[in-house]
């Protein structure tokens, strides 16, 4: 009996929240599932496959397409099997009001065509329904239909990744919150810090370093300058914590204020924009496998931090600090810097945060990062990180992020009006706070 | 058979496989927008959204709503989220008139209209089809105007600022030159002894007033760029016992800005129209992708609102 409520225990403290995370991008499929168009190069296929595939004769072709990437794609595959067939074929990647000139122009000329093509993301363009009008010849128009299959939208690739970017920010702060945390103390500055990064390497960049000129080599001193200042910062906030016995959420919210003065001073209260394209490489740039480079840096950061807290000296010491001061040291723990060292790195993953998002927004604007620190602190207590420190871990940290990221996609996705999004995301961090508790509870283990 | 006419068809691309539909059938798919407002808590968005909500349903289109709550980057996921959800238009009130850039980028790429209503894009990159907002330097002028009236053409009078917002900007830069022009042609000598930043907020406001009053015990009026400002600058007054002493006009015609004006709190708000600037947003998109031409700005001008209009009006108790 008590065997089973410990195995139970066990499989809560560890898999609890991922058993969480798993259900609620079940429900979010579940519920978001649609008639999946494929569009794109895939769209174009399909049609040339099937519905182009079966007509026979000469026939003269007018294949329109919206003017980005899937539209282009769309029209490639098309106007590549008509070129093979010889098909006269006139193809337009454009807008709707272009349409209704392409329209007007072609039935001035008098021409004449047999199809009308049009990729699936102009199934609203009203433009069409005036068609006929504008070219009478297709007064007798038949649709030809096709179907798609169902899929739920929230797992499509493109959404995953949206997820993925969209919490990279909250999670690198949180990564760094979770060493602090795990000492027993809380950073109220890292959504302060965030802004505070953003502005001074923006502005550097700006006033310094070449402005939109700027190289790249400039981009990473002013990224690294950035970094640094929020490094020092930490180690200030650290320092008035060990060497005056300050409570954390003291210090901290003194430096959350000047920081965040700092920022509207130094930016003169404006965004900060006359930065160089290429520093939107970081936020907006992808990569390998087509991963964006947000999410790679992003999972590198947790990967340090993971074999920082299980397999270094260090990460041991900051689970003893949290766990029992007093004991650690007098069993010779240099509690002093370790508390130092998990002040700053907070404080540098927070400037992290910031330069990320500069560069997600290629700009750096005081008002960034507001109330972050709210959401790194819910990020940490969801993925099972005791706020009396000493018990967590950072890859909880890390799908607890992934929670509050997917619950606010899923939100998004199903149309929940943002009033209810945050009672939802509320209750939900007091249901996180609550099965801590009941783990607790459940296994007396897990209390030490 | 042979007739070229009877194989003329229309092949409407996948898009229409969700729907069983025929050229001209009633039930065609629903076109989708996705606004993203500045934010939800401020009466004067609430209205433009539902307004929005209300015109696209009389079109046979849905929306979307969310609010960016001033965060930037709140925003662009919100953006996100709309291009995932493939809709067919977007609606955006920037959070930052110059950092959404990157954002409407990516609703470009993705081939998704944007439109503005209420702020601009001041950025370099991206494209927006097209802007409506309120007229925000005829609504200062109109505010001179008003001010002017209520003191008999002579005084002192403050503003409460806050050049954060373009809109402000416009709205005291009209200010500003509708007086001197009155000054320079119809002998009014009324001064401007102070423009101090009200944050666009009640305390803030509150606080600034106090202040004013300090420095200036002969105050006369106030030119309080917002509602907000103007209530925060009224519940100074009411504590420094000077209400009714000092005039004030404010700006934008909410619900609680019009009630003061009713009890003589305030003198007269330039009143803005979130309704029509969100009834024209939504018919922008209804224009776009009928192939029409838009307008890349339209301006809805503000009216005067008086106690007179105040008492007549029947949203009011």
């Amino acid at each position: 009996m008590t065997n089973a409520r410990q195995r139970l225990a066990t499989a809560l403290r560890h898999y609890g929240m991922a058993g969480v995370l798993v259900l609620l991008c079940a429900f979010f499929s579940a519920v978001t599932v649609r008639e999946e168009i494929p569009g794109g190069e895939e769209a174009g296929k399909r049609l040339v496959e099937t519905d182009l595939s079966t007509l026979d004769g000469p026939a003269r072709f007018l294949v329109f397409a919206p003017d980005s990437d899937d539209g282009r794609a769309f029209a490639a595959p098309i106007e590549h099997a008509f070129r093979k067939k010889n098909q006269p074929t006139i193809i337009f990647v454009t807008t709707p009001r272009d349409v209704r000139v392409a329209l007007k122009k072609l039935a001035a000329n008098g021409e004449k065509f047999d199809q009308v093509v049009a990729a699936p993301e102009c199934a609203n363009w009203t433009v069409f329904d005036k068609l006929t009008e504008d070219l009478p010849g297709l007064a007798s128009a038949k649709l030809v239909q096709n179907h798609g299959t169902r899929w739920p939208i929230f797992l499509t690739r493109q959404n995953l990744l949206n997820v993925a970017n969209q919490i990279v920010v909250v999670a690198i702060l949180s990564a760094g919150l979770t060493f602090v945390i795990l000492t027993g103390g809380i950073d109220l500055s890292v959504g302060s810090l965030i802004a505070l990064a953003a502005v001074v390497s923006t502005r550097l960049v700006r006033d310094r370093l070449g402005g939109t000129e700027a190289s790249n080599g400039a981009l990473l001193l002013a990224a690294l300058a950035g970094l640094a200042l929020c490094a020092l910062i930490g180690l200030a906030s650290g320092a008035a914590v060990v060497r005056f016995q300050l409570p954390s959420f003291i210090a901290t919210l003194a430096v959350m204020q000047a920081a965040s003065g700092l920022a509207f001073i130094l930016s003169q209260g404006q965004s900060i924009y006359e930065v160089p394209e290429s520093s939107a490489w970081l936020g907006r740039g992808t990569g390998l496998f087509g991963l964006p480079h947000a999410v790679v840096l992003m999972l590198l950061v947790f990967a340090a931090a993971h074999i920082l807290l299980t397999r270094t000296v260090l990460g041991r010491y900051l689970y003893a600090v949290g766990g029992n001061e007093q004991a650690s040291r007098l069993s010779g723990v240099p509690v002093g810097r370790v508390k130092l060292f998990a002040y700053s790195a907070c404080a540098a993953l927070a400037g992290l945060g910031g330069i990320e998002m500069a560069s997600q927004l290629k700009s750096g604007a005081p008002t960034y990062g507001t109330s972050y620190e709210l959401y790194a602190i819910a990020a940490v207590v969801v993925g099972g990180t005791s706020l009396t420190g000493g018990q967590g871990n950072v890859l909880g940290t890390l799908v607890g992020a992934l929670i509050i990221a997917v619950i606010n996609n899923g939100m998004n996705l199903t149309g929940v009006e943002s009033y209810t999004q945050k009672v939802v995301l509320g209750l939900v961090i007091l249901a996180a706070v609550l099965l801590d508790r009941l783990k607790g509870r459940l296994g007396p283990s897990a209390r030490h | 058979m042979n007739d070229p006419l009877s194989r003329r068809r229309l092949i409407l691309g996948l898009a229409a496989s969700l729907f069983t539909t025929t050229l001209c059938a009633a039930d065609k798919p629903k076109a989708v927008i996705g606004i993203s407002v500045l934010t939800l808590a401020n009466p004067f968005f609430k209205d433009l959204a539902d307004s929005m909500t209300a015109e696209a349903k009389a079109h046979g289109m849905t929306t979307i709503v969310t609010s960016g709550e001033f965060d930037a980057a709140k925003q662009q996921n919100q953006v996100a989220d709309f291009i995932v959800r493939k809709v067919d238009a977007i609606v955006l009130c920037p959070c930052d008139s110059k950092a959404v850039g990157t954002t409407l980028v990516q609703a470009n790429k993705a081939g998704i209209p944007v439109f503005t209503a209420d702020i601009a894009s001041l950025a370099k990159e991206g494209k927006v089809v097209g802007h409506v907002a309120t007229d925000n330097f005829g609504g200062g002028k109109l505010a001179a105007v008003a001010l002017i009236e209520a003191l008999g053409g002579k005084g002192k009078v403050a503003i409460l600022d806050h050049p954060e917002a373009e809109s402000v900007i416009l709205r005291t830069k009209g200010f500003n030159e509708e007086l001197a022009r009155q000054k320079r042609e119809k002998g009014v000598s009324i001064e401007v002894v102070a423009t101090l930043p009200g944050g666009a907020a009640k305390d803030r406001s509150m606080k600034a007033t106090e202040d004013l009053l300090q420095a200036h015990p002969d105050l006369n009026g106030i030119f309080a760029i917002n509602d907000p400002s103007a209530l925060g600058a009224v519940a100074a007054l009411e504590k420094a016992g000077r209400s009714g002493q000092v005039k004030i006009v404010g700006f934008d015609g909410m619900p609680e800005g019009k009630a003061a004006i009713k009890a003589g709190k305030i003198y007269a708000d330039p009143i803005q129209f979130p309704d029509r600037i969100g009834q024209i947003a939504i018919q922008n998109i209804v224009k776009y992708l009928a192939g029409d031409d838009v307008s890349k700005e339209t301006l809805i001008p503000t009216q005067l609102y008086r106690k007179a209009d105040a008492d007549k009006d029947p949203t009011l108790k």
